[in-house]
């Protein structure tokens, strides 16, 4: 029974999710060292274009080190993603869920896309470009996009994905409200009731 | 090579199928109070121990993925509200650990307000079974006013600490002249039976720190006490009857990891713990000889009432600041209107309030539905934070109907051939009547409050999802109307016992776990009689 029809259907997603980050890696990135048979391919976001990206949707409050330290964040958080897992249930639903296939050949692709675009239009690559010419270059790109910021796994494009990470974080929050809220940080019951603590050098 | 056919028999005075939360109540109670020797039979494995939930928490919160992998069986699936958790600990694996109790009412609303269905049980019989349970599995809670949260003893925790911004809503409410209280947790305040405090993780949906309460935990005591046989990965297909009465023999098994083996359970004693559809599915499933629609079924009631409570909920935004995420999993409740007094239409729900970021999330796109870059999304984000949303629900009572069924569902069947369950839930006529009048008055009382508060309300949701479901086995005096007596007894089967959700009559206007554990563990006091 543990070969069931799920079971199946999910060993189906894997291997196409394999393929096709086998396929793009050439063009794209490399594949991961030891792999196995039937596992999926690794595909690594071209960092210094991605770097370029984050700098121009994410928010230059954050200062530069923390645009890195937030792609950073991005580039781990995508290095560990596994497509096709078993995602938490859906409440009173029967039936197993599980992610989709590996959206990082894609994400890798759009920003080389993006790369190449960057160098016909501008003459230049795109850490170089201004960054409203960045902007005017994602706009197309993410107009699809959810406007609530989904899951970044399911984002459609890469710069959403990245800013979908963000704002999602502990980071952002505290970021935001200027307070040091720390959502989901396993912060002990005490303090609770307090108003949470200005963050150090944030304005009111 | 073929594998040859094998049948492993387990012997024992207790045999209890399903190793959810109610089977961590008998099993525990049993274990405690009886010398018996004790089965438990469960068809899916254990999951995701304690040391393993940081890095499934971490994964959960990043990717969505279940925290508990694995925590089904391939191929048992039905159709309508069910959780899909088979494993050991069962869906209480999951769950957020709200364990407020039903309200006197619940249990008399045939005697009280004339409309659905009388319980063959007073809440004060329950009572001390409601204790019991607390004390099981932890539970810090604030006593509330006394007429709206009736208990004899103290809980066995100090409550979660109101954050901040419950703090500030309590204010709100205490002003509206509506008491709401902190919502009673089957988490820990303090350390408790070896497990930690709270450490506010906020993703209760899995606890890394093992604070709030899961079934695992019970049985892992059991076992290293010796005190239970845990059987996991054994599915039970249906049980036998012996042959010259109609008690049950054993029961009938297979592996789920390997098909091939069959199990026998051998007891003198049976407990369906299956949760709210697999219990009446086996009985339904075990149909045969003096039996021919499924056993405890002479009346025709096994898979009937099943029922569940709908709920209206909404968002209210409040000329305050807040700040969401100091503590999400905590909420203030309220059973005033549970316990409403005399009525001239019947109307009862419970209340509760949540923080909440709705409307005042970040957003990649504002109002004009420009897309925004960069600081631009920080500024948007943070004008809409001036103002707090709070989140706010109500559970109201559902009467079921008696073609609210669980049926076998011939077209859909597991690898082995059996039917799987179909869910059809339905509310009564008088629950229909009465819909109109539910939300307007719920959704008018929503508005009252955001008013008092200087707010509004920003939108309402209605919801007929059968929650907190039960029923299919239901209790009862009478053996023409009900499955199981007041102990949870099978009026056909003197051993037979279905205990927790199944056997309620009605879902009140509460979550219902900790009354499932009440009621099995008011059915372990029966069980245990029979043992000593
Ligand atoms: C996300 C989530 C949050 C929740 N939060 C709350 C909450 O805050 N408060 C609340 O009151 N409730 C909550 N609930 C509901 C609560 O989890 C359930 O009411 C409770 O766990 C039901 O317990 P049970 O013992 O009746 O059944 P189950 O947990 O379903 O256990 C039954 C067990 O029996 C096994 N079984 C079934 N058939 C067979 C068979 N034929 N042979 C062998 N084994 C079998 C199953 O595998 C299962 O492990 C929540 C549920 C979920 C999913």
């Amino acid at each position: 029974m543990s070969g069931g029809v799920a079971g199946s259907r999910r060993a189906f997603l894997k291997r196409s999710a394999a393929v096709v980050a086998t396929a793009s890696a050439g063009a794209c990135g490399r594949r991961g060292e030891g792999e196995g048979e039937g596992a999926t391919a690794q595909v690594v976001l071209p960092g210094e274009t991605l770097r370029a990206v984050g700098k121009a949707v994410l928010p230059g409050e954050l200062g530069a080190d923390g645009t890195e330290r937030a792609v950073a964040a991005f580039e781990r958080w995508a290095a560990d993603l596994e497509p096709v897992a078993e995602l938490r249930h859906s409440y009173l639903v029967p039936g197993v869920r599980y992610s989709g296939p590996d959206p990082r050949p894609g994400w890798a692709a759009q920003l080389q896309g993006l790369e190449t675009e960057c160098m016909k239009r501008h003459g230049t690559s795109l850490a170089e470009a201004e960054i409203g010419q960045r902007r005017e270059m994602l706009a197309g790109r993410v107009q699809e996009a959810r406007g609530d910021f989904g899951p970044p796994a399911e984002a459609g494009h890469v710069a959403v994905a990245l800013m979908a990470h963000f704002y999602r974080s502990a980071v952002a929050r505290d970021l935001c409200y200027r307070r040091a809220i720390g959502q989901e940080q396993c912060r002990g019951l005490a303090g609770a009731g307090d108003e949470p603590a200005a963050l150090a050098g944030a304005a009111a | 090579m073929r594998r040859v056919a094998q049948t492993r028999v387990v012997e024992s005075d207790v045999c209890i199928i399903g190793a959810g939360i109610s089977a961590a109540m008998v099993a525990e109670r049993l274990a405690e109070r009886t010398q018996a020797s004790i089965a438990v039979v469960e068809a899916g494995r254990r999951t995701a121990g304690l040391a393993e939930r940081a890095r499934t928490r971490d994964r959960m919160l990043a990717y969505g993925e279940n925290p508990y992998p694995g925590d089904h069986v391939a191929g048992q699936i039905g159709t309508g509200a069910m959780y899909n958790s088979m494993a050991v600990g069962g869906a209480a694996m999951h769950w957020g650990g709200a364990v407020p109790r039903y309200s006197p009412e619940d249990f008399r609303v045939r005697s009280l307000y004339g409309v659905g269905f009388d319980w063959p049980i007073a809440f004060d019989d329950l009572e001390p079974y409601y204790q019991e349970a607390e004390e099981r599995m932890g539970v810090a809670g604030e006593q509330g006013p006394p007429e709206y949260d009736p208990r004899s003893k103290p809980y066995p925790m100090p409550p979660l600490p109101l954050s901040y911004n419950l703090r500030r809503m309590r204010e709100w409410t205490d002003a509206a002249g509506i008491p709401f209280w902190t919502q009673p947790w089957a988490r820990n305040t303090e350390p408790y039976q070896g497990r930690n405090v709270c450490q506010r993780c906020d993703s209760c949906y899995v606890c890394p720190t093992g604070a709030k309460y899961t079934p695992d935990f019970a049985f892992d005591r059991l076992l290293a006490d010796g005190r239970v046989d845990l059987v996991p990965q054994t599915l039970v297909r249906r049980l036998v009857l012996n042959a010259d009465s109609d008690r049950i023999e054993s029961a009938q098994a297979v592996r789920t990891d390997s098909p091939e083996e069959t199990v026998e359970i051998r007891a003198g004693t049976f407990v369906i713990a299956c949760g709210h559809a697999w219990s009446a599915h086996l009985l339904l499933n075990s149909a045969g000889g003096r039996f021919p629609t499924g056993l405890a079924n002479r009346t025709g009631n096994v898979g009937r009432y099943m029922t569940g409570h709908w709920f209206a909920s909404g968002f209210i935004e409040l000329p305050m600041q807040l700040f969401p995420g100091i503590f999400v999993n905590n909420s203030l409740l309220s059973h005033r209107f549970a316990s409403p007094g005399p009525l001239d239409r019947y109307l009862r729900h419970d209340l509760r309030l949540w923080e909440s970021d709705v409307g005042r999330a970040p957003r990649l796109r504002g109002d004009d539905r420009r897309t925004l870059w960069g600081d631009e999304i920080v500024s948007d984000w943070r004008a809409r934070t001036q103002a707090a949303t709070a989140r706010i629900r109500a559970y109201y009572d559902v009467i079921p109907d008696r073609e609210s069924r669980l049926t076998l569902d011939p077209s859909r069947t597991n690898s082995l051939g059996d039917p799987m369950p179909r869910l059809g839930f339905r509310a009564a006529q008088a629950t229909l009547d009465l819909e109109r009048h539910t939300h307007d008055a719920i959704e008018s009382r929503f508005r009252e409050l955001a008013r008092s508060g200087g707010g509004k309300v920003m939108r309402t949701q209605r919801s007929q999802l059968f929650e907190h479901p039960g029923g299919g086995c239901r209790m009862g005096d009478d053996p023409a109307t009900s499955v199981v007596d007041r102990w949870s007894r099978a009026h056909d089967h003197e051993n037979l016992f279905v205990v927790g959700a199944p056997t309620i009559v009605s879902s009140g206007c509460a979550n219902g776990t900790l009354t499932f554990c009440a009621l099995s563990l008011m059915a372990a006091e029966e069980i245990g009689r029979g043992l000593r």
